[in-house]
């Protein structure tokens, strides 16, 4: 029973922490935003390439959506849901690495829990118009001098998300895909159910 | 035959190319106000804000919606920046500005550009006539420097000066634009306009990035610049509003509540004068200059009135109307350290 725990721990673990990094991604970039008074509703502004490809920062598009749920406003953009799977993607993979190589017997354990510090840059990438969120929420005078760098912050996330899940995959860490149900398990165990009747 | 028939029609593709050029005018430009560095150093010391070029977007196209339909979504006490030209009142909500910081727009015409520092706190109009403005993504003493899209030259804001490109030393051309709150320009101009939502774009119009001006807060607020700065000076607080004015060789910085409490000032500059005049209504100041000694007293203002576009009197009629507009204190001193402070 513990050993079933643990496996639902370890599939189910890195998609929630992913999930919750997607969304708090989002939120940091300002394309998720919680203001009132709440509001309901949803228009499309401008869906053309030109807009949906037009950068806002490195890495950060313009929305071509607004959806107003309540407190809770998203501004849509198709590039940035994809930056965001691929970041919480990456993520979760990390964590799905890092609780395999945890799991295995302790001469054969490697050190991999900064493999996530990776996805910490992209968090203080920022979304205000002129200065990252970081700089404003510090307040620190001066700070915006360095603001030109904080573009760089999502590139540098995917690339050590990237490159430390290789070298967790390097080690023993099993595939990515190990993460989703795998149904050439499950159909293995279905042909053998339908032999033994 | 074939050949000369494709030289004839590069000839007119070319003769249509340069005619399109022609037609296309640069940014019209003046004498610049008072530049107290070297040119080169504006560009120089400018950092990237974060944004690329164009990253903040300005409204091309903008819309507009009538006052009491902006009522619906606009709050008495919210800021917006007036413009009243060729009999035309529009209204530029600070809560549309801060995601755009300019509006390139066309008044019966004439085209002008609205621009907008949320960092420095400055509202400034300029003459556009074919041209356009765009956001450069870089910052001097915090404020924005704009690009013009037909020589891609760089100007500060508040400078109003090419610092780079082709014009280079040339001076926008300022149109008088108010920073006021919606009671108070409705109150003024009760037929106007005001920018709508629509921009084309998607942002989040109910929440500003930097904090709020209803009552102030955030960046805002107070506490220091985000980006470094030529000059400093403790004489105010660095957000501190003042109201300021200058000249190709003078620069003056007004606290408002002095204005307000006087109703009006004078001072004297080399060979001209200078009166300042508090506008009750818009809680501004309108500046008139004229040569020494010209000014009229107290007596011959008493006919004093404030049409829509501004103070009204026989006694203001040989007077030259300068511009002003309102501006965190660090951001005027770090442009102008050698200004004059009415406090």
């Amino acid at each position: 029973m513990v050993g079933i725990d643990r496996h639902l721990v370890r599939r189910a673990l890195p998609l929630v922490v992913g999930l919750a990094y997607g969304l708090f991604y989002l939120y940091a970039i300002g394309d998720f935003t919680l203001y009132g008074p709440p509001a309901w509703g949803a228009f499309l502004t401008d869906p053309s390439l030109d807009r949906i490809f037009s950068a806002r920062s490195t890495l950060m598009f313009e929305a071509i959506a607004v959806i107003e749920l309540g407190w809770l406003v998203w501004l849509v953009s198709p590039l940035n849901v994809l930056i965001t799977g691929l970041l919480a993607g990456l993520l979760a993979a990390n964590i799905h690495g890092v609780l395999y190589l945890r799991a295995q017997p302790a001469a054969c354990r490697v050190r991999s829990g900064n493999s996530l510090a990776g996805a910490f840059p992209a968090l203080f990438a920022g979304g205000a118009c002129c200065a990252p969120s970081l700089i404003l929420l510090l307040g620190i005078p001066g700070l915006g001098a360095v603001s030109a760098f904080f573009g760089w912050l999502v590139p540098i996330s995917i690339v050590a998300l990237g490159l430390s899940r290789i070298w967790q995959n390097h080690h023993g860490a099993p595939p990515m895909f190990t993460l989703l149900p795998q149904r050439k398990q499950a159909k293995n165990k279905i042909n053998e159910l339908e032999q033994n009747l | 035959m074939f050949a000369n028939h494709c030289i004839s029609v590069s000839l007119l593709a070319a003769g249509l190319m340069l005619g399109s050029l022609a037609a296309a005018e640069s940014i019209p430009t003046g004498e610049p106000a008072m530049v107290h560095e070297e040119l080169d150093r504006y560009f120089d010391a400018s950092l990237a804000g974060g944004p690329p070029k164009d990253g903040i977007p300005s409204i091309d196209q903008p819309r507009f919606e009538r006052a009491d339909q902006a009522d619906r979504w606009l709050g008495d006490d919210d800021q917006v920046i007036g413009v009243y030209r060729n009999g035309i009142a529009r209204a530029y909500p600070q809560s549309i500005l801060v995601w755009h910081e300019i509006v390139n727009d066309e008044f019966d015409g004439e085209s002008i550009a609205v621009t907008y520092c949320p960092l420095t706190g400055t509202a400034l109009g300029f003459e556009l006539g074919d041209d356009e403005l765009g956001v450069s993504g870089r910052l001097v003493n915090s404020n924005l420097i704009m690009y013009n899209r037909q020589s891609d030259t760089y100007w500060p804001q508040i400078l109003a000066a090419g610092v780079k490109g082709p014009q280079k030393g040339q001076g926008l051309r300022e149109i008088r634009v108010v920073w006021t709150d919606w009671a108070a320009w409705r109150e003024r101009h009760p037929e106007t306009e005001v920018l709508s939502r629509r921009t084309g774009y998607a942002r989040n119009y109910r929440r500003d990035p930097y904090g709020g001006y209803g009552p102030k807060s955030g960046y805002y607020a107070g506490g220091g610049t985000l980006f470094p700065v030529f000059e400093r000076r403790d004489r105010f607080g660095d957000k501190h509003e003042i109201f300021g004015f200058r000249t190709a060789d003078l620069a003056v910085a007004i606290d408002p509540a002095v204005l307000a409490e006087a109703g009006s000032l004078r001072f004297e500059g080399d060979n001209v004068d200078f009166l300042i005049i508090h506008d009750p209504v818009l809680t501004t100041g309108w500046v008139f200059q004229g040569p020494s000694g010209s000014l009229p007293d107290n007596a011959a203002l008493e006919d004093l009135t404030f049409s829509a576009a501004g103070p009204r009197s026989d006694a203001l009629a040989d007077l030259v109307e300068v511009n002003g507009f309102e501006a965190m204190w660090f951001a005027w001193y770090a442009f102008y350290p050698n200004t004059v402070v009415i406090d």
